[in-house]
């Protein structure tokens, strides 16, 4: 074929391809309406926020990044104080990393990704954590590595991400113990779990040996359970990280000085107050970018994003929507206080995709992302967001997932719909199965679909909503979808149920005072029930009963029946007040039905209640006449029956204003008299389906 | 070749009602499914106000209970038909092997078309095996004009060899496919070690491409095999396919080219389809009888590029003859 020729044909091919992506799916402009501004630090009617966390375990930390080999040498000094009212002569740590040792960890005999059957297992998909040495600082050091042993609270005696020493002398309610541990790690492959490396990406999160909480008159330090792993003490973190030269590193807290070795290595030194984890990340293919988040009303905060270069084209969606998270929840619930964050997209392979650590988190992006998807938008508010709940208010994530997770999941699909609008609905064709956090495949995005707030979640709890009871410990859930549902997409529909409940207004000042209350204070969830009861006066108790506490899922329903007045016939009181016959009348002609002049009718409004869950809920009523009638049920039997008499109803909507987001069937919700839309409809999504069925079918001559 | 294309388009044009009987046997096997659909959809539509949000747009909650649901051939309905997002999930099913009755398909995944589908497919390759002999029995004479009884006569003369050359090119085609499964594999194992995502995504979309170049070659060679049947009256499918093989060789230029322009022709008519499918809005049945004349105008248009190429390719034998 000639050149021109040529030319002519791959231009009619290129011409084709916005139309099989997002080009038509983009709308006008999106112009978010107006937030409320932030609450000052001692706003009125509001809790005072806290300046400092109680900084009861710091940690000083020297550790160095051999690439090569693919470990790490580390050592820590640990001021521990002893918050409780308990001597205490035991200490728990936790050696995450050991749940990748071999295939025996409680984790790896989990269900989900970090478990060796549902990934490529080779010699690169293990690491561990060796402890060298556990002193106790003081007059004199005391070693404790003869006292070093494995905790394994599940019974798995293969399992060791849990140790314990024991100190000669407890240390007594507040006292304090220093505490010298030395270990060397060796790394896993990054798609095993969230930490690991890919060619020369590193994630080290969960990467030294961390102590429990000591929390509820006991030691709280868990195996390193498969779906969850957050639950630790505030402190400071004063970090030096030695790795050769050439890399670009990111990491919790401000980079205090960087400075090059003798031996050819560079050292950075990161501290961060009032945080209650360190992560840190390097590679040598980090492209750099920097943005400032000064909003009027906010702390201002510098914004690092450590790019892949194949992503350079989402740098600018990366940081506009980290100011989003930062504006939004700063708003509904306190302002972020630290003076920085770290946006760290991962590695193409690396698992390390969508996860919170203090003033870090990674994002997650594909090459082709279309913007209607709101990828990697999403990730970042909900990572981002996460410094809020999991960073800030810092509950119990192995004991109650939901309240970090769950309020994060609201809040992301609250702020991701005031900020950029409805997200579209895609999927991707033409695509290979890496796993998680690896997409490829041509993205399609459907032309006008546009997913309500919180819809995403109702098709798992209609599947799995019976499976378990929401609030419930994370590893006890039947399975990981369970585990998913009930800490991510139920607990977001019933805070987005109690949004509409509450109004507006009441939620912001529930969400500000309980996140400004429990400010670096490990919350549970009977504390954010009683702050539910302070902000609103109690009486809510019976709706968490039946949300969180509760496998039951809600459905309402609505039917109508309608049919002309009767005109009375048979044997009826006469002028005479004597019963005398009155001849039915025969209509010659149907009545006309749905107009204002169709004449008397007797309608019956149903509610109906398919789901075991019970809430009030309000009904509205339309009638041919233009006539409105709103009522309200208590949804306490399985239905109840409105009856009205006059003009035909209409139209009839339960839940009108869809405050019960988690009813799982909104669909039969609202009915209508005119049957005419439904004909049509049929018809034209029918049309759509030939469409289809045709090209498959003439598709099929490319191979017979 | 391009004289070929320009002599292949006259005759389909002398002959345009070909493109109307090819249509009318597809429209029909398709509203085997699509009639009975828009009775469902109606019944499950009604009274409710989800009505209202399907006809003027879409209602994901509807939709997603519904699809729920589903277990039949309907299940296909989805967002994803909107839009040119039909031609993707079709090529997609095409090339992952579930083209025709998912004899190709590897792996062990969920089937993503019922199978009432794919044996409607089955039935489809049939009767295009069919009607090929008689349509190329009319692109034979020149500005010849056709009969209904004459395109019969040719199809029920053909059918046989015709038959034998499609069951000759599934069995070619699942060649192809049992070649590409290592050679996917080997390319999924080195994306997934990839460096960069955009190496990555290039190596994944190359394999299909490269494994889509290969079902265009084979159907070349078969097409031309069932070009050679009709115009040299050959007896046998198999050496009809070797002097086919030997004659797109001896012409690759030319063979290839036709279909480099079928297949820009196929892409531009689908952006074209496309644009004026986001342009139609729907609102009632005027609106909905213009876009199911949009959507015959659109698959009528699709058939014809394929005759044109049917056509062509019989040009491009007869000038060959006609210079040896």
């Amino acid at each position: 074929m000639r050149p021109r020729n040529a030319g002519l044909l791959l231009a009619a091919l290129a011409g084709v391809v916005p139309f099989l992506s997002d080009a038509q799916a983009r709308g006008p402009a999106y112009v978010p309406p107006a937030l409320p501004a932030p609450a000052g630090k001692d706003a009125p009617g509001l809790p005072p926020l806290p300046d400092a966390s109680p900084r009861n375990a710091s940690y000083t930390i020297d550790a160095r990044l051999d690439p090569d080999k693919r470990t790490i040498e580390g050592s820590l000094v640990l001021d521990w104080r002893n918050t409780s009212d308990q001597a205490l002569a035991s200490f728990p740590f936790h050696l995450y990393w050991n749940a990748f040792r071999n295939n025996l960890s409680t984790t790896a005999r989990g269900e989900g990704r970090r478990a060796p059957a549902e990934r490529l297992v080779d010699e690169r998909s293990f690491g561990w954590m060796e402890v060298k040495s556990v002193r106790r600082l003081g007059e004199p050091d005391e070693d404790l590595l003869p006292t070093l042993s494995y905790l394994n609270e599940d019974g798995n005696a293969d399992d060791r991400t849990v140790m314990q020493v024991t100190t000669a002398a407890p240390v007594p309610p507040g006292g304090s113990a220093r505490f010298r541990i030395e270990w060397q790690s060796r790394i896993p492959h990054g798609s095993v779990g969230r930490a690991g490396w890919v060619h020369d990406y590193h994630f080290m999160v969960q990467w030294f040996p961390k102590i429990g909480v000591f929390w509820k008159g006991q030691w709280n330090c868990h195996p390193f359970y498969t779906w969850t792993e957050f639950f630790s003490d505030f402190g400071v973190y004063d970090v030096t990280l030695r790795l050769p030269r050439g890399f670009v590193v990111g990491a919790t807290g401000r980079l205090e000085s960087q400075t090059s070795d003798p031996d050819g290595s560079e050292s950075y030194r990161f501290v961060q107050e009032d945080v209650h984890d360190f992560a840190w990340t390097a590679s040598r293919r980090f492209l750099e970018r920097r943005a400032r988040f000064e909003d009027a009303g906010y702390p201002p905060v510098e914004i690092r994003l450590l790019l892949q270069p194949e992503h350079a084209h989402l740098g600018d969606r990366y940081l506009e929507a980290t100011k989003i998270a930062l504006r939004t929840y700063g708003t509904w619930s306190a302002p972020y206080p630290y003076p920085q964050i770290t946006v760290v997209d991962p590695a193409w392979g690396s698992g390390s995709g969508g996860m919170e650590y203090p003033t870090l988190f990674t994002g997650g992006a594909s090459v082709l992302a279309p913007e209607a998807l709101q990828s990697p938008e999403g990730v970042t508010i909900h990572e981002a967001g996460h410094q809020f709940w999991y960073g800030l208010v810092a509950n119990n994530e192995f004991e109650e997932a939901w309240l970090d997770e769950g309020f994060n999941t609201y809040m992301t699909a609250k702020a991701s719909e005031h900020s950029l609008g409805p997200e579209g609905w895609g999927r991707r064709f033409l695509e290979a199965d890496f796993g998680r956090g690896a997409r490829t495949g041509w993205p399609f995005v459907a032309p006008g679909v546009l997913l309500p707030r919180g819809s995403e979640y109702l098709a798992g709890l209609r599947g799995g909503g019976e499976a378990d009871v929401m609030a419930k410990k994370a590893w006890t859930y039947r399975d990981g979808g369970s585990y998913g549902l009930n800490s991510y997409g139920k607990p977001a529909l019933v805070m987005q149920t109690l949004e509409g409940l509450l109004g507006e207004e009441t939620m912001l000042k529930l969400l500000r005072t309980y996140a400004r209350r429990y400010r670096f204070a490990h919350p549970t969830t009977e504390d954010f029930l009683a702050t539910v009861d302070e902000v609103t006066g109690g009486g809510w108790r019976s709706y968490f009963a039946e949300t969180f506490f509760s496998a039951d899922i809600l459905d309402y329903a609505v039917d109508v029946k309608s049919e002309p007045a009767r005109k009375p016939a048979g044997f009826l009181p006469g002028p005479d007040g004597r019963l005398a016959y009155t001849a039915p009348v025969r209509e010659k002609k149907k009545r006309k039905r749905g107009g204002p002049d169709a004449g008397p009718f007797e309608s019956r409004v149903t509610i109906l209640r398919h789901g075991e869950a019970r809430l009030p809920v309000e009904l509205l009523v339309e009638f041919a006449d233009g006539r409105v009638v709103n009522e309200r049920w208590n949804g306490r039997e399985r239905w109840y029956r409105f009856s009205y008499a006059g003009a035909e109803v209409v139209r009839a909507v339960v839940d009108p204003q869809r405050k019960i987001v988690i009813d799982v069937d909104p669909s039969n919700n609202e009915w209508v008299s005119d049957e005419r839309q439904a004909v049509r409809a049929a018809t034209k999504w029918a049309g759509r389906y030939l469409l289809w069925l045709q090209n498959l079918l003439e598709l099929h001559t490319v191979v017979g | 070749m391009l004289g070929s294309l320009r002599d292949g388009f006259r005759s389909l044009r002398f002959n345009w009602g070909l493109v109307v009987i090819v249509l009318v046997t597809n429209l029909a096997l398709a509203l085997v499914l699509a009639v009975p659909l828009a009775f469902q959809l109606d019944a499950e539509l009604a009274h409710k106000g989800a009505a209202s949000a399907m006809m003027y747009g879409f209602d994901h909650d509807w939709w997603s209970l519904w699809s729920e649901r589903q277990q039949g051939p309907e299940s296909a309905l989805g967002p994803e038909l909107l839009g040119g997002g039909f031609a993707l999930k079709n090529l997609d099913l095409l090339l992952k092997g579930w083209l025709p009755a998912g004899l190709f398909a590897t792996g062990s995944g969920k089937r993503p078309v019922d199978p009432l589908v794919l044996g409607l497919g089955v039935v489809y390759l049939v009767v295009q095996a069919f009607l090929t002999g008689g349509l190329l029995a009319v692109f034979r004479r020149p500005r010849g004009g056709w009969t209904l009884r004459g395109l019969l006569h040719g199809s029920g003369f053909y059918f046989g060899r015709m038959l034998r050359l499609s069951l000759l090119s599934l069995a070619a085609v699942y060649v192809v496919f049992a070649l590409n499964a290592p050679f996917a594999r080997m390319v999924d194992d080195l994306a997934r070690e990839a460096v960069s995502g955009r190496t990555a995504l290039v190596l994944t979309l190359g394999r299909y491409a490269l494994l889509l170049a290969a079902l265009l070659v084979a159907h070349m060679v078969f097409s031309h095999a069932r070009v050679l049947v009709v115009r040299e009256e050959r007896l046998s499918a198999l050496l009809a396919t070797l002097s086919s093989l030997g004659f797109c060789l001896r012409r690759p230029g030319a063979a290839a080219g036709q279909y480099a322009v079928a297949v820009a022709a196929a892409a531009a008519l689908l952006a074209l389809f496309t644009l004026a499918d986001s342009w139609l809005t729907v609102v009632g049945f005027r609106t909905q009888l213009l876009a199911l004349a949009l959507v015959e105008a659109f698959v009528a248009a699709r058939i014809a590029i394929r005759l044109w190429l049917l056509a062509s390719q019989l040009e491009l034998q007869q000038a060959a003859a006609r210079r040896s």
